[in-house]
């Protein structure tokens, strides 16, 4: 098996995308879990975004919120093209994402102060959200459950809750 | 930096541009590799499938329409390796039918040569690169020298589902893998831990970072990283010569002479790079007939899953499968569609990221959701669909009136599906579900048609009426300009194309250094 690779020169080559969150003013190197539990300052999406993000996501992947599905995914928003969000790859390249994720959230977040998450969740996967104003409600839907399967489920923690051994060639250095 | 113009400048990085590359160096020449990416390293292969998304592409983007899109940005590849650097191994040979599809069925365009003209060239390759297989377990193989190392295992999954091919009256054989099952040529033989999507750190998976590249490199030739090519540049007073290619390197626009240009950009952005060099008086090169960008082809495929009593441990093997079947493949012309299609069986598989088992159940949330995730950790199993696609002049990749930070106009592909091939898919869809019920599967569900790869844009042809290179890769209309990669299939086949744009690419170099071709005799 391989070394393990330097990593400093993997992260400074895509420093935003990759565990660099505001905490206190700072900038600090930490995973979305870590970020979360201290107090990050969000860099793209508003409080109520984010809000609305961890309601839904924790409702459709339990657990997302503690692993940081808010953080990450403002992360990834913050790092512009070095963007590693799913998105890329179905249709939502890495200049739109910010715009898309903010539609996408508003939207939630309009449809979350008339219904419960669960209804909103149930309503988004069937697109039958009334005065949806977004993305379609479905593709949203699929696009913010992927998300929070990443973060969950992604890391190695993640893998050894399935009782999956993770057998990395090179190892990530933090967990997502 | 070489300062005095090289006899050959390549533009991209990837499978075919650094085997060529290498080759020619290694004969003598100088050689300039421009890759638009940034270089990478074995050890830039991060084991994580979020990581992975980095050796994805990350070029200016591309516009997609028509009714099945073409998948750029999950396809594609930038930097050292392009998209051979995350691709699968799975190298197989086109089948003799595929390079005569409108002769037979007058349907797609025909190749403007034969399977056996690319047959020693397949041998070689094969030998050179290294490919685990068992050819006498391969009945459906077209002719060529057995592989040089045994099959990959076989784990419980390809065994679950090994059943069910047995049980409908299907053959299987071990995958042809361009993965080591045993050390070879100083690489490590594969540790079967299914994480080829993010690269193969571990030097198993023939990627070019441990094939082509260090032979380039140990030849003598440069490649200057971050370099974007934007078009080439026709000599003035003698139109058919290249004389340059302009390129964009750290905001600084460059020309770059030579006496021969290969452009090997992977599918879009080889297109993109030719339309974009359109001059005034002149219409791109190989343009002459409007055929530049069109017979953009990709594979139809989907996934089948299904969940088993039996325990699957479906996270073991490598990312391609375990098993194939081409009971399906001769004869495009059955009922129930049009095309050629393959089974990839048993694919080591991730809970999350796109190709992820959980991201193919989006109807299973909450709190159901940890336990289905958890039993399908050791009971899943799943197999892939490959479908020809039908070469058409209307599927195409163009100009878009956007532009890149460069100024550059970005590329847009169109792309439609043909009916019979999209019957063709479904048909195999349900004769794939049907095959999982037989294996014992207590659930099987069935993931959206998607594409794979990407072909076509500058095709082969003997007429340059209907084709942009003739049968060695050079533009028509030019006799110093060449295309490399896959853009220069005319049909698409229902196989993955590494293995044979890398054949295309040995007998290209053969072609270029002068050294005789050669053809193994017509069955």
């Amino acid at each position: 098996m391989a070394a393990g690779p330097n990593r400093r020169d993997v992260i400074t080559g895509g420093a935003a995308a990759l565990g660099l969150f505001l905490v206190g003013g700072q900038k600090v190197w930490a995973t979305p879990s870590e970020a979360v539990a201290r107090g990050f300052t969000p860099q793209i999406l508003t409080n109520a975004q984010l809000q609305a993000l961890t309601s839904l996501s924790d409702h459709l992947v339990p657990g997302s919120a503690k692993s940081g599905i808010g953080a990450y995914i403002d992360a990834q928003l913050a790092a512009g093209t070095e963007s590693l969000l799913m998105a890329k790859y179905v249709g939502v390249p890495v200049e739109q994402q910010t715009a898309f994720y903010s539609a996408a959230l508003n939207a939630v977040m309009n449809a979350l102060k008339e219904g419960s998450v669960e209804a909103v969740a149930a309503n988004m996967a069937t697109d039958t959200v009334s005065d949806w104003q977004g993305p379609p409600a479905s593709y949203v839907f699929f696009l913010l459950r992927a998300d929070a399967l990443d973060v969950t489920y992604g890391p190695e923690a993640g893998f050894a809750d399935l009782g999956i051994p993770y057998s990395a060639h090179i190892r990530p250095e933090t967990t997502w | 930096m070489t300062t005095s113009a090289p006899d050959t400048v390549i533009v991209g990085a990837g499978a075919a541009g650094l085997l060529l590359a290498a080759r020619l160096a290694e004969a003598g020449e100088s050689v300039v590799v421009l890759e638009a990416g940034p270089e990478r390293s074995t050890q830039d292969m991060i084991s994580s499938q979020i990581w992975a998304r980095k050796l994805k592409w990350s070029g200016a983007a591309v516009e997609e329409t028509g009714t099945h899109p073409v998948g750029h940005a999950f396809n594609a590849g930038s930097g050292t390796g392009g998209s051979a650097a995350h691709h699968y191994g799975v190298w197989l040979r086109l089948h003799p039918e595929d390079f005569k599809v409108h002769n037979k069925y007058k349907r797609s365009l025909d190749w403007p040569l034969a399977y056996e003209d690319l047959q020693p060239y397949y041998d070689r390759i094969q030998d050179s690169v290294g490919l685990s297989g068992d050819h006498t377990a391969e009945v459906w193989r077209p002719p060529g020298t057995p592989y040089p190392m045994p099959p990959l295992p076989i784990f419980a999954q390809g065994r679950v589902l090994e059943r069910g091919f047995q049980a409908t009256g299907r053959r299987t054989a071990p995958l042809p893998l361009a993965i080591n099952s045993i050390p070879r040529n100083g690489r490590a033989p594969c540790q079967f831990d299914g994480w080829c999507d993010a690269g193969c750190p571990i030097g198993a998976l023939a990627n070019p970072l441990v094939t082509s590249l260090p032979k380039a490199l140990d030849a003598g030739v440069e490649i200057r990283y971050g370099a974007q090519a934007l078009r080439v540049l026709r000599d003035s007073t003698r139109a058919e010569t290249i004389r340059a290619v302009e390129y964009v390197q750290q905001g600084k626009r460059h020309q770059l002479t030579a006496k021969r240009f290969v452009i090997a950009a992977f599918t879009v952005q080889t297109s993109r790079i030719l339309l974009n060099s359109r001059e005034d008086k002149q219409v791109a090169p190989g343009n002459r007939y409007d055929q530049l960008g069109r017979y953009l082809t990709t594979h139809p495929a989907g996934t089948i899953f299904g969940l088993f009593d039996d325990e699957t441990t479906p996270h073991l093997g490598v990312s391609g499968g375990q098993l194939l079947c081409h009971d399906d493949y001769d004869d495009k012309d059955q009922s129930g569609g049009f095309g050629s299609s393959q089974w990839l069986i048993a694919n080591a598989i991730k809970p999350h990221d796109l190709l992820g088992y959980g991201t193919s159940r989006p109807d299973v949330t909450g709190a159901a959701l940890r336990p289905w995730l958890q039993r399908a950790a050791k009971h899943l199993a799943n197999m892939t669909l490959v479908v020809e696609d039908i070469s058409s002049p209307d599927n195409r990749v163009t100009l878009s009136d956007a532009r890149d930070d460069t100024g550059m106009p970005i590329a847009h592909t169109h792309h439609d599906i043909a009916p019979e091939v999209a019957s063709r898919w479904q048909q195999r869809i349900d004769e794939g579900e049907a095959i999982f019920r037989a294996a014992g599967a207590t659930e099987v569900w069935h993931g959206p048609r998607v594409a794979m790869h990407i072909m076509g844009g500058t095709v082969m042809g003997t007429d340059e009426a209907t084709s942009v290179t003739d049968k060695f890769g050079r533009i028509h209309d030019t006799d110093n300009l060449y295309v490399s990669g896959p853009s220069l299939f005319p049909s698409s086949g229902a196989v993955n194309p590494t293995f044979t744009l890398s054949a295309l690419a040995e007998r290209q170099a053969d072609h270029l250094l002068g050294l005789p071709l050669t053809t193994a005799p017509a069955p």
